[in-house]
């Protein structure tokens, strides 16, 4: 099946998978580079010279659905060479890039393309040897000749003299500054920003046309003392006809595809209008939706579309409620792959996957299921209640603990389950999560077995076998994500864990074991 | 066929000439410089009547960002060729006699970007006397870090009076170097002029270079210039103690210029020459057509709108340029059209514009921090959002209720499209759902934005109206 999807969506899914390449950093030397992205494929055609067919302004707009406002907007305002900085902004995935790039390919000949994707290149020093080695004519190397300049005035006065020699020959230069929100996160970022919207001020170029990508609105580029402003060219999200026109295009059949996107395309829009996020969502669904269809050419009628529908709308409703999916096969290796890679990316897919049918296994051993639960446990239960919840009678009898509550006593039970919902879940140290494994473990051992024997004596066996490699699991539970460990804790000096796993994933790892979580929880 | 081909070309040709009119600084200031100002003939009795009694004197040009502070730097970097007007001559040969004169020290503050007088003087004076004058530029920008500056000034004395200049010579050869050629060219009779722009970022730190300027110019022998570029009010209140005494202080405020010298600036900028290489006919048209629009009661509307939000020069600069650039290319001229898509394209709110791209789920989500916000909680996380979210699809029984982590990825997008932000850097290596967050619209701005949006929800609506009245 042929994927619905235009190359700038890609370029974005596979950025999210592995970080993007940094392109042309002075250490690494050109052959080494890792293999091209989508993006960079589209860089390199907008250097290179314009195929015959491909230059009318017509096939320009053709490859830019939705966008032919800001498409024109962009060809008026770079087009005859002097022109003033212009600076794109619009949310994520609305193009921005991929028409600029476009654009300035159909902008040839006489052209000079300078990308920098600011994203990918992590210092001021990188932007600068990037900027410095795409506009010297021979390539770039660490010879001792080409040194890096790492002042704003070495750079500025070497991006000038670099500048001058094109420009002298009559070329014109379009410098791109690609993803420029995030400088504001760098290090030296606070002034590096002025330095790069002043560069048309300070280079005084002509010829030199300056363009800034920016997913932040302009006002996030004001300055304390006044700012030289661009020219904006808005990008806003498309609406759902260029969402319908977008993955329609170049669709095997056409028919079948859009009488599902008239049935699916509206519910997911409610929920996001970023079109890799629909893509991503709308391809297993078309799958399914064509499930009871034998043939995928075929064109559908009224009732064949009704049947369908009825068919998708369970899978709609899931999908609904579902960042994204994880394959049925999906071993827990692949998923601890995955959330050592990003931080955070791993516990949302763990939150992701409370909304998957429940026939998902959980293939970790019952150890780890036990030191799963009780890092919950001590990370929701205060730690003065462990003695009370963990006796011998086990878990924590409801009936008791219920008083008359006074107005009083009322409100400040309501503060207090406010605190609760700012902090989050607490930490605790490594003793506490031990004993309450022991506690939990050698409970469930009582439970499990019914057998009228001396208990201590089933549960030490029990929990020996259990205790053997527990340090080796919580390491594996820490690598994965599932728990977290944070700065040791300045008066008792050790290592301190969080768990991270909602109250829903809890109970589910607790109903795998059979363990009776809901007892031991204390509720406010 | 071929005739709408060939009015095309003439578009472009003029379209190319306008641009490049716009983007060039000198040209945009010769406009400027034409135009008799009150402000001009203030300064230049400033600067007339401080040059006639010989006393120190710091002028202080006070006004907003981007009225042509690079035109300073233009002048020196490219000999213009505009004639100058018959208002500065005079203003020129004040100076000039400074320069012959014996030893004098003249410190000008600018303070903003009006700085078309001084780059006026220097110009003339450049003209006049081509050895009597150097002139030194530094940018707080790239050089308010003490070394590089003394290396820069080095660097560009060196040029100036071809000396070979030595990359390896520290901060003290240098400031020393710099101290001999103000002393040598004081005795020579020649005036080193220092433009510092960005005046401002060089008052960071020990200010130990503009010690070392302004002392060296305490000396009976040196004979410079120092003119400060600031944006900043109270640039000459960042300055220590001992750099503070070194000079004193005159302020002359400049404002913005009025509609009337602006409508004026328009219609030099856009105005075609009759002399030049584009066809007579076609030139006079246009600029009727220019006439007739100026002339327009709607273009005073576009104008005053236009200047009650920014008057700087290069607000209007942007302004023509846009207007330029949506010119009509099969005829060639410009149309009122093109103007109002222009102002139209200027005048976006950025924060609107992102709220009207929201999806239904982010609204609510926004509606219900809205929510807290007026219940007035001192802070609140995405956890306490869900609650919320959750009482109010409870009450409502809307179709928009969706699982938790539906709404944790549409709480990002709001992050990534910074209408809210967390409320404080603490804690980062705690969850995201537990971070305090806020709002960074205002309820009137929300408000505006679902009235706007056609596919709002009612209930989204009521939800923000009632507890605004409740």
């Amino acid at each position: 099946m042929s994927q619905p999807v235009t190359p700038r969506r890609t370029t974005r899914s596979s950025a999210s998978a592995s970080p993007s390449p940094a392109p042309a950093s002075p250490t690494s030397p050109p052959k080494s580079r890792p293999k091209p992205s989508p993006r960079r494929q589209l860089l390199a055609a907008a250097a290179a010279p314009p195929k015959e067919d491909g230059s009318s302004a017509d096939a320009l707009l053709a490859e830019l659905p939705g966008r032919r406002a800001q498409a024109m907007d962009i060809l008026r305002l770079l087009a005859p060479a002097p022109a003033l900085p212009l600076m794109l902004h619009g949310g994520a995935a609305t193009g921005k890039t991929r028409a600029l790039l476009l654009a300035l390919r159909y902008l040839r000949p006489s052209q000079r393309l300078v990308y920098a994707a600011l994203r990918s290149l992590p210092s001021p020093r990188a932007l600068f040897a990037s900027l410095l080695s795409q506009l010297s004519a021979t390539p770039f190397s660490t010879s001792s000749r080409h040194r890096v300049p790492d002042k704003p005035s070495d750079f500025v006065a070497a991006l000038r003299d670099a500048l001058n020699g094109i420009v002298s020959q009559g070329e014109v230069v379009y410098l791109v500054f690609d993803n420029l929100e995030v400088v504001r996160s760098w290090d030296k970022g606070g002034q590096l920003l002025p330095l790069l919207l002043r560069l048309h001020d300070l280079l005084q170029l002509p010829q030199v046309v300056l363009v800034y990508v920016s997913s932040a609105t302009p006002d996030a580029y004001y300055s304390m003392t006044g700012s030289v402003e661009p020219n904006y060219v808005y990008f806003p999200d498309y609406t759902v006809d260029e969402v319908r026109d977008i993955l329609m295009h170049d669709h095997p059949n056409p028919k079948l595809y859009s009488s599902f996107l008239s049935v699916a395309l509206k519910p997911l829009f409610r929920v996001t209008r970023r079109v890799d996020e629909l893509s991503a969502v709308l391809e297993p669904l078309f799958r399914r939706y064509c499930e009871p269809l034998g043939d995928l050419k075929a064109v559908p009628d009224e009732g064949m579309k009704r049947r369908l529908f009825e068919h998708v709308q369970s899978h709609l409703a899931v999908a609904l409620n579902e960042t994204f999916n994880v394959p049925m096969r999906a071993s827990m290796d692949e998923i601890k792959d995955g959330g050592s890679a990003g931080k955070g990316s791993a516990k949302r897919q763990f939150a992701g996957k409370d909304g998957l049918s429940s026939e998902l296994e959980f293939h970790m051993s019952v150890s780890a299921k036990y030191l799963l639960l009780s890092a919950f446990l001590a990370s929701r239960n205060p730690a003065t209640l462990d003695a009370a919840l963990f006796d011998s009678t086990g878990g924590l009898d409801n009936r008791k603990r219920k008083r008359k509550s006074s107005q009083a006593s009322m409100h400040m039970k309501d503060t207090i389950v406010e605190e609760m919902l700012m902090k989050g879940p607490g930490t605790f140290p490594l003793e506490r999560l031990l004993a309450i494994f022991q506690c939990i473990t050698s409970v469930s051992e009582d439970i499990l077995d019914e057998i009228d024997c001396p208990g201590n004596m089933a549960s030490e066996s029990g929990t020996t076998g259990l205790m053997s490699d527990v340090l080796l699991q919580l390491s594996t539970l820490c690598n994965s994500n599932f728990l977290s460990k944070s700065r040791s804790c300045p008066l008792e000096g050790s290592a301190r864990y969080r768990s991270n796993i909602d109250e829903d994933l809890a109970l589910k790892v607790a109903r795998s074991v059979n363990f009776p979580l809901s007892k031991y929880m204390y509720r406010r | 066929m071929a005739a709408a081909a060939a009015a095309a070309s003439v578009a472009s040709q003029a379209q190319a000439v306008l641009r490049g009119r716009l983007c060039d600084q000198a040209v945009v200031h010769s406009a400027l410089r034409s135009s008799p100002d009150t402000n001009y003939s203030k300064l230049k009795y400033l600067v007339a009547s401080s040059v006639s009694e010989a006393c120190n004197n710091s002028v202080l040009l006070l006004g907003p960002r981007g009225c042509g502070k690079a035109a300073v730097r233009f002048s020196f970097l490219v000999y213009s060729s505009a004639p100058l007007s018959a208002v500065f001559s005079d203003a020129g040969v004040v100076f000039d006699e400074m320069c012959q004169w014996a030893i004098y020290d003249f410190t000008l503050w600018v303070v903003s970007a009006w700085t078309e007088v001084v780059d006026m003087v220097l110009d003339d004076l450049k003209k006049d006397h081509p050895d009597a004058i150097s002139v030194i530029r530094l940018n707080g920008m790239l050089h308010s870090d003490d070394n590089c500056a003394t290396k820069e000034i080095a660097r560009q004395l060196c040029l100036e009076h071809q000396l070979s200049f030595s990359k390896m010579a520290s901060s003290d050869d240098n400031t020393e170097f710099m101290i001999d050629m103000l002393r040598e060219c004081g005795l020579a009779h020649k005036t080193i002029i220092f433009v510092l722009e960005e005046f401002d970022l060089f008052a960071q730190g020990k200010q130990r270079l503009l010690y070392s300027l302004l002392d060296a110019m305490q000396s009976l022998t040196s004979q410079a210039v120092v003119i400060g570029v600031s944006c900043r009010l109270d640039a000459d209140q960042l300055l220590e103690k001992r750099v503070r005494s070194r000079f004193s202080h005159r302020k002359l405020l400049f404002v913005p210029s009025s509609v009337d010298s602006l409508q004026r600036l328009m219609e030099h900028l856009l105005a075609l020459p009759e002399d030049s290489p584009l066809p007579t006919k076609y030139v006079r048209e246009y600029n009727a057509r220019i006439t007739s629009i100026f002339n327009d009661k709607k273009f005073k509307g576009i104008l005053s709108s236009l200047t009650d939000a920014d008057a700087t020069t290069s607000h209007i600069l942007r302004f023509l340029f846009r207007v330029v650039s949506y010119m009509d290319i099969d005829s060639g001229l410009l149309s009122m059209q093109s103007f109002m898509n222009a102002l139209s394209s200027m005048q976006r709110q950025p924060k609107m514009d992102s709220l009207q791209d929201l999806s239904i789920l982010e609204l609510y989500i926004l509606v219900c921090m809205n929510r807290l916000e007026d219940k007035e909680k001192s802070s609140y996380n995405f956890i306490t959002i869900m609650k919320e979210y959750k009482s109010v699809q409870d009450a409502y029984k809307t179709s928009d209720k969706y699982s938790h982590t539906v709404c944790f990825r549409a709480f990002e997008h709001l992050l990534d499209r910074e209408l809210i932000s967390f409320a404080d850097n603490k804690g980062r290596n705690q969850a995201l759902e537990y971070r305090p967050v806020k709002l960074l619209i205002s309820s009137r701005e929300l408000a505006e934005s679902l009235k706007l949006n056609t596919t709002c929800p009612a209930v989204l609506q009521k939800l923000l109206d009632r507890e605004r009245y409740m």
